[in-house]
Formats: structure tokens, sequence, C-alpha cells
């Protein structure tokens, strides 16, 4: 080819032109995010930054890898005395809630009908105006359901309320109400303690699933672990007894079926032997009620209506009397049940009688934190938020504000909670997405992600902390953090609410309360010192806990039976539906991680399942992977079979958390959610709904489901007969 | 002349990583699962491709059910690469993507896989993991990926590296101030993570670190050890 020397720079310029063209402004900007250079930004440097997860309520310490402005990666913080530096997969899976691509990310003001899902976008202006109008039009007739906010937001949202006459409801689906009530009458403290696992030698848990969902499961996670080998020449022993061999259980030395609901007799059983062979630890002259209590039925009834062995009640008596730091705790399924308070009460008086209160081992109840400025949200129980639904019919309540709640999904439509959004006026959400409830707003008031907005978290019980949260990243959408908005609405409606709450925006708010605060904790070093170093830190914590006595006492005057609902004989079955592990009561159903998390008993993933005995679908000539209906007086739900060798033969389980009809991509139109098939039942002391009293029955459907198993290990995992399976195509 | 590797050597022997697992503080709650993916940018497959038995996790929590009701038991165990000493999947490697590092590990070159899977087919712990197409990420999730890690394409094997990025890290630092790393300065992901600190990481080179300590356990054990492998990876039985 002859090219010329010419020719071939023309070609050059040309192509080097052109090389250069397209890319100039839009490409730079995206390599780096700034104009002028954050000054914090080194590229290829990772900055950490301390806060609070608030993926569950536990409120761990955390601390988030960040990387050219965006959130890498999730660690606990080692300082935290909450988890020690430990993280559980949903903490890890926050990232994925902050980076959610269904993520509302504008002001939304519905059109259409109610619930069709037809948004339109508005200006934040607009969206302020329209829901501080709507506060004003019907005065005195707010309700707010929130997540529990222990901090300064729990304090902002209180006032605001007070000074509105409005009604302020702290919702934790998940909470521990009936544990909260039984301790409240067993001990008169209003707090949860901290159950001593870490050094107790022999722990008997009552359907607690404290390894899972239960208070503080990485705190609990810890303590296990130094239960079982963190002592030199100790090995703490554990036993589970519930009706489902749960996760919790599957790590137990000996798991304990017996009949759902009965948890308090076998309390009362055990307590009964260990009082009549006298290993006892009791004050003088208090035998004698213990006698009533235990004295009201004889063993042989016990066994009989728990199916637990009489010689098995006898040995967990002797091993629990007999051990140098025994441990009782109850939850999970033994406190889901109308009789919950009552049998977590019957869990407590074993307690008593071996005196393990304030023993290292045992109960400790520990000093909480003072002088943070009101900042308690202590939850309601599902009964009041049923309540609502007169006091929106009889219109003395009109409008609804939703705080990172979803009621219309975690509450059972037996309780025609949605009576509550069909009456309320207006509806305002300030959730981050669109979940069901949300759906059914009228308007939404995006909130940030918490990790990229100011916020304290209060820990209670056995690890008083004060957790404290920074935006890690800059905010990505056009959110704004609901404190502001509470303060902004605030200052519009002026008067009495503007004198309470002076602040201009949250983060002016918070650093008032810490610095108050802190001027007591912390005397003599300026704020401005002692700021940054609890950004530093992720918050403040005493270092050494101060235990608190209890004087309070009493045993339950009774063992009550629980309450099931739906004919023994048209609804054979119990029900138990647990919260796996990733997905909680739904939260983490829009994280495609915890989607991806495999059930560990199961190893199901991306779905729903039911589990039964492997003799029990004999009986019914269910096929493992077959699709059956699970009926019960309430309702109806269709998903495949898992043998589970882990359930009484007459027990059926489900998982929570799927089955959205929002939600997002992830979560939409995946699976079932079970809680259709729930009565309107709640525990009798504590107004916790009763998500273990419904009975159902199953119908074969013959078709076949295909739930998506991970299982790796192939042929040969179950050992049991019944349970094996050919290879499958 | 001066070998290369004598210059990176840290001063008193080279290292051998291991790990250490306690099935007795194991409790199989998947907390380690969750921050691999996100440490290592293991692609999400979604519910098409698990069905297919390719989802990829580079540490499982595998489980045994023995007995029947009311005796049932649940086991748990944490299986993840063992980065055996004399590992199968090195040598059936035609390109040398799988190879052993002077230090221990299992090492795959991704950008010399050429995905013949021989390597996976030939793993008797099946803890190699094949990309079948490109991993996507719904925007902005992809706003996550951990700058450190590759992300690997399709037609490429893909295992853990117990965090190889966090283990090179800390070994330049310690160079820099002319010591060994010490013992706790290095926590993969999953160790990092575990609520119940049954997961340990460490130098079995170094007599006094957790790991060496730890391995001697009577409880001690090696998957599949009668296989000759020579695993990296010491399980602790649960005690009775």
């Amino acid at each position: 080819m002859d090219l010329k020397r010419r020719d071939f720079l023309k070609v050059l310029g040309v192509t080097a032109a052109g090389s250069l063209l397209p890319g100039c402004a839009g490409e730079t900007k995206k390599l780096i995010p700034y104009v002028i250079p954050d000054e914090e930004i080194i590229p290829g440097v990772a900055d950490w930054y301390a806060s609070v997860c608030r993926e569950c309520d536990a409120g761990c310490g955390i601390l988030v890898r960040v990387m050219e402005g965006r959130a890498k990666k999730v660690e606990g913080n080692p300082a935290h005395p909450v988890n020690r530096g430990k993280l559980c997969a949903k903490g890890q899976a926050s990232l994925q809630g902050l980076y959610n691509p269904d993520r509302i990310q504008e002001p939304l003001q519905r059109e259409g009908a109610r619930g069709e899902g037809r948004f339109r976008p508005i200006s934040w202006e607009d969206g302020i105006s329209r829901w501080v109008s709507t506060l004003e039009k019907y005065p005195g007739g707010a309700v707010m359901i929130s997540r529990p906010v222990p901090g300064t937001l729990s304090r902002l949202f209180s006032t605001f309320m007070k000074e509105i006459s409005g009604r302020l409801l702290f919702y934790d689906p998940s909470g521990e109400g009936t544990l909260q009530a039984a301790n409240r009458r067993s001990f008169g403290v209003d707090r949860f303690p901290e159950y001593d696992i870490a050094n107790a030698t022999y722990l008997l848990s009552f359907g607690t699933p404290f390894l899972s969902d239960w208070l503080s499961p990485v705190h609990y996670g810890l303590a296990y672990g130094e239960m079982r080998q963190g002592r030199p020449a100790v090995r703490g022993r554990f036993v589970q007894i519930e009706p489902r061999l749960s996760m919790t259980a599957a790590s137990a030395d000996r798991w304990v079926p017996l009949r759902p609901g009965t948890e308090g007799l076998l309390a009362l059983g055990i307590g009964q032997v260990i009082l009549k062979e006298g290993r006892v630890r009791l004050a003088q002259g208090d035998r004698s009620r213990f006698e009533k209590l235990y004295g009201t039925v004889s063993l042989d009834q016990i066994a009989a209506k728990t199916e637990v062995p009489r010689e098995e009640i006898i040995r967990l008596a002797r091993e629990f009397s007999e051990a140098a730091a025994p441990l009782a705790i109850g939850g999970g399924t033994a406190s889901s049940q109308t009789n919950g308070t009552n049998t977590l009460m019957a869990v407590n008086a074993l307690n008593l009688l071996v005196g393990n209160l304030g023993e290292s081992g045992g109960i400790r109840f520990i000093e909480p934190l003072q002088g943070f400025p009101a900042a308690a949200a202590t939850p309601v129980s599902d009964q009041a938020l049923l309540n609502l639904k007169d006091s929106f019919k009889n219109k003395k309540r009109s409008l609804l504000m939703l705080y990172q709640s979803n009621p219309l999904y975690t509450l059972p439509p037996s309780t025609h909670f949605g009576e509550v959004f069909d009456q309320a006026a207006f509806t305002v959400s300030f959730s981050s997405f669109m979940d069901e409830s949300t759906a059914m707003a009228d308007l939404i008031l995006p909130d940030h992600f918490f990790l990229e907005a100011w916020g304290d978290f209060l820990s209670d019980g056995g690890t008083p902390a004060a957790g404290l949260g920074q935006p890690v990243v800059i905010p990505r959408n056009n959110t704004r953090p609901v404190g502001d908005l509470f303060l902004s609405a605030a200052k519009r409606i002026g008067g009495n609410i503007e004198k309470q709450l002076p602040w201009t925006d949250f983060r002016t708010m918070l650093e008032d309360q810490w610095k108050t605060f802190l001027a007591r904790e912390v005397p003599g070093q300026p704020f401005e010192i002692a700021w940054i170093e609890r950004l530093q830190q992720g918050g403040w914590w005493k270092p050494e806990q101060r235990l608190i006595s209890v004087s309070r006492r009493p045993l339950p005057e009774s063992i009550e039976s629980a309450q099931f609902e739906g004919d023994e004989k048209q609804f054979p079955f119990y029900l138990t539906l647990f919260e796996s592990m990733g997905l909680q009561r739904g939260e983490g159903a829009n994280r495609p991680w915890l989607q991806e998390l495999p059930d560990p008993a199961t190893t199901v993933v991306w779905g729903s399942w039911v589990e039964i005995n492997p003799r029990t679908a004999r009986q019914y000539g269910i096929q493992e992977r077959e699709i059956v209906r699970v009926i019960s007086p309430y309702g109806e739900v269709e998903a495949p079979v898992i043998f589970f060798p882990g359930n009484r033969p007459d027990l059926i389980s489900m998982p929570l958390g799927q089955g959205h009809t929002a939600y997002g991509r992830y979560a939409k139109g995946r699976g079932v959610n079970p809680v259709i098939l729930l009565a309107p039942l709640v525990d009798r002391d504590s107004g916790t709904l009763a998500m273990g009293a419904t009975r159902v029955r199953i119908e074969r459907t013959g078709r076949r489901g295909k739930p998506v198993l991970v299982d790796q290990t192939g042929e040969g995992t179950r050992r049991s007969p019944e349970g094996r399976r050919r290879s499958e195509t | 002349m001066v070998d290369y590797r004598d210059q990176n050597a840290p001063p008193g022997g080279p290292y051998q990583w291991g790990m250490v697992i306690d099935l007795d503080r194991c409790t199989g709650c998947e907390a380690c699962v969750v921050a691999c993916r996100a440490e290592n940018n293991v692609r999400i497959s979604g519910e098409e491709e698990a069905s297919k038995g390719r989802a990829n996790y580079w540490i499982r929590i595998e489980r045994y059910w023995e007995g029947e009701y009311p005796n049932a038991q649940l086991k748990f165990m944490p299986v993840l690469c063992q980065h055996c000493g004399s590992a199968p999947c090195e040598p059936v490697c035609p390109v040398y993507a799988a190879y052993h590092t002077p230090d221990g590990l299992n090492a795959q070159v991704y950008n010399r896989c050429v995905g013949v899977r021989y390597c996976g087919n030939n793993c008797p712990y099946t803890v190699r993991y094949f990309n079948w197409f490109d991993p996507h990420w719904d925007e902005p999730l992809n706003e996550q990926l951990n700058p450190d890690v590759t992300v690997r394409s399709g037609g490429v094997m893909e295992k853990c590296t117990f965090c190889v990025q966090r283990i090179r890290g800390a070994q330049r630092t310690a160079q820099k101030e002319g010591r060994r790393v010490k013992d706790g300065e290095i926590t993969p992901a999953c160790v990092q993570s575990c609520p119940t600190e049954a997961l340990v990481f460490g130098d079995r080179n170094d007599p006094n670190s957790r790991v060496s300590k730890l391995k001697e356990s009577r409880r001690g054990f090696r998957l599949l050890e009668e296989l000759g492998t020579e695993p990296a990876i010491t399980y602790l039985k649960k005690a009775e």
C-alpha cells in the first residue's frame, strides 16, 4: 500500500480527535463524582465511618467502609458493647437497602384510586405543604405508626404528636411484647435484662430463637460461642424445648418437642420436681408460695398434656437444678400463643426457684443509661394497633402517618386492619420503599436511608449504650431526613409546637441532645472535642455495667391453657410460622443477597415452602416438592412441600417474609405470605398477636412445585430413610 | 542475583495461612455467607439460575439431617475452599489458572482461566463455582462493588481466596514496618463477621497463633482428609 507521510498524519489526526471527542464532559464526571474533590477522599484509600445498624431493633454498632464516596462494606464496630465487632446477615445486607434500585427517589402524590399504585412526583415544597395543611385541617386527628426509634428521633416524634394532640404508636411486629409483659409482672421492671448465656452452664430454652431473631441475635450469638467454648474446662449445656426443630434448636445438645402451647405446663412440671427433690435456692419462708403454684397439677397430667415423657421432665429438672449456673429463657413459639405471657412467667419462676437473679450466668438487670433527654420508644402491642380501627371509624382520628412500618403486610387480614386505611381521610408515608402500606398512601415523603442520615439509637437491656450514626455517603436521591420534615412542619404550624421544637434541622437537634447528655457524662470536656470523639467511637457507653436489684418477684397464679382457633377434626394441624434468617417479617425481601441466602435447614432460596414431617406426608401421599394448599378458617395459601424431620407429625410450619404484593422487583409476587392464614387471636395479657394459635389442614393439588434448593451435599444428606430422595430431573 | 521471592519474604520464614472452624460454636446463622458476598463481589444468580444449580457461594452452610422424629438432629457445617496443600484442582488446569501460592493459598488467576471446568470437576469439596454468564447488578447495586476485588466475567471459574486482598494488604503493611503479620491482624470477611467466633484465621507456621493452637485440639479433623488433599482448614467437631 502506498501511504504518503502526509496522508498518514491526516489519518492519525482524525483518529486521535475521534477518540477524544465523545468522552470529555460525561465520562470524566463519572470517574470522580465531585467537581471540587472532597478532602476526605483519596482514590483507592478507604474511609471508615461509625454508625448504628437499623436493619433490626438490636442496635448493633457498625463501621462502614467507604471508597470514592460509595459505601462498600459494613463491619461490626469492635468497640460497641452490643455486638463487639460482629454482624449478622441482615446487617451485612444493609448496603443493598442503600443501593436498592427500587428506593423511592422523590416525594410522590397519589393519582387515581387509592391502592392503584399510580403516583406522580411533586416538589418537596408541595409535599410538605399538603401534609401540613392536612395536619391543620384535622386538629387532633393524626395517628402515627412508627417503628421504635429510641433516641432523639423518638423525642422529636413524641413532642410533635403531643403538641398536635395526635397519637404516636411505636410498633414492631417482631417485638417481644409478651416477654416485656411477663418480666413486668415477674420482676416489676419494664426493661429487658441481660440473659447471661455466656456464663451459664445449663441453658434451658423454651422455644427462644436467640440464635436467629430474638432480642439481639448477634449479642446472644457471641454469648453462645462463649458458653460453649469460651471457658477453659467448662462447656455450657443447652436444651431447646419447642414443637419444631428450629435453627436455634439445631445447635442444642438435646431437642425436646412438645405439644404447642403447653410450654408453661412443662415449666410447671420441671419446677415441681425440683421443689420435691429439694434442690432449690429460696429465701426463708418463700417455699410455701412455690408449693402453692406447683401443687396445682400432677406430673402425670403434665406428661400427658405436654406429650413430654415423665422421665424426660424429671431428667430436665435434675439437670437444671444440679447445674452450677442454670438459666431458663422463653420466647418464640412458647410466647406466640394466647397464654404467652403466662408461659413466660412460668419460665421466670424456674429462675426464681434456683435463685439465679443477679448471679453470673443468670438473669441480670443492668442499670440503664441515665440522662439522655426523653428518648424512650416503648412499643405498643398488636392489640393497640387494632384498637385504632374504632377511633378511625368514629372519626376521632382521620390522618394516618407511617414511618418504617408496614402493618398491611405484617398483620393478618383477619384483623381487618385495612379498615384504618379505608377510613383514613389522608395517609402519609415516610418510607424509603414502596411497601404494601406505603402503596396505599396518598402522599409519600421519602426518608433518607439510615446510612445517609444523622441519627442515634439507645440500646437497652443487657448492654445499655447510646449509638451514634452519621451519614456515610452523600444521599443518592431527592429524599429528606424524616427529622427535618417534622421540624419544618413544626415551624410552619408555629405557636407552641415551634417553641418546643425550635431547631432548624435534625442534625442540630441531635447535637443539642448530645450536648446536654455529654455535659453530664464527661464534664469538663469541650463539646466540640467530645462530639468528634463520639462520632469516631460510634456512640457512648459505660465501661462498666452496674447491676440493679429487683425486689418484686411474684409467681403466676396458675398455668393457663392456650386457646386455638379452628376445629381439631376439621383442621388437624398446628401451624408454626417462623422468621427466616434474612427476610425477617418481610423487611429483607427486597435485598437480593437475602433472597439468595439459603434457609439453613432446607437450603431453599427465592421463595416460600411448607414444612411437613415426612411420616405425615407419606400418610397423605404427598411427594416432596409437590404443591399443597394450607387452609385455615381464615384463608389459604399454596406452596411446595419440603420434608422436615424436625416437625411434630401434627405440625405444619412455614417461613415468614415472602408473598409481597409490592416492595420492589425482588420481593413482589414471590412466594406466599402465610400471615393470611392467621386468626385474630392475641395473647391475653400483653395483646401480642398469637401467631401459633391457628389450626390448619392441608389439601393436595397434584401439581409439582419448583422450590429452589441449593443443597450441595446431594444424596445421603438425610440419613433418615423417609427423607431420602432420588436425584431429580 | 536475588530471587524476587526472597525480597518479599517476611522475617522468620514464609507464612502458611490456615483456618480453624469450631462446629461447637457455629450456629448456621449465615452471617459469613453474606459477608463473603459483599466483600468479594460474588454475583447474584437469581431464582432461574439458582434452580439450575448455578448459584455461587464461596462459603456455604451445609446441613445434615440425622435420625427421625422425635430424635431428629440437624447439623450445620460451613464449607469453603479448603486451600489444600495437595490440591486436586491445581494439576488438572491446562492453562495454570489454578496454582499454589508460596504462602499456601489455592489461587485462581481469572484472566488465565479458559473455563474448561476440570478444576471444579476434580474438587472433592465442590467449592469451585463457574460463571455461566457475565454477572449483572441492577443499578445502582453495582455501586457497592469492592474495588479491591476483580469482578469475574462469564466463562471463568471462581472460588474462595481467604480474602487474598486483605492478606496482601496486611502483608504489605507489615513488610513496610519490617515485621511479620501479627496474629489476628488478618481477618477474612467471614471470620470478621462470625457472631459466635466459630471461624479463626491465621498463620500455621507461627506456633503461637490461635490457629496453630486450636488445630491441635482433640476435636480436630479435616474434611475428607483420607483423600490426601492436606486441607489448610481444620474443623473442630461438636463437643458432647
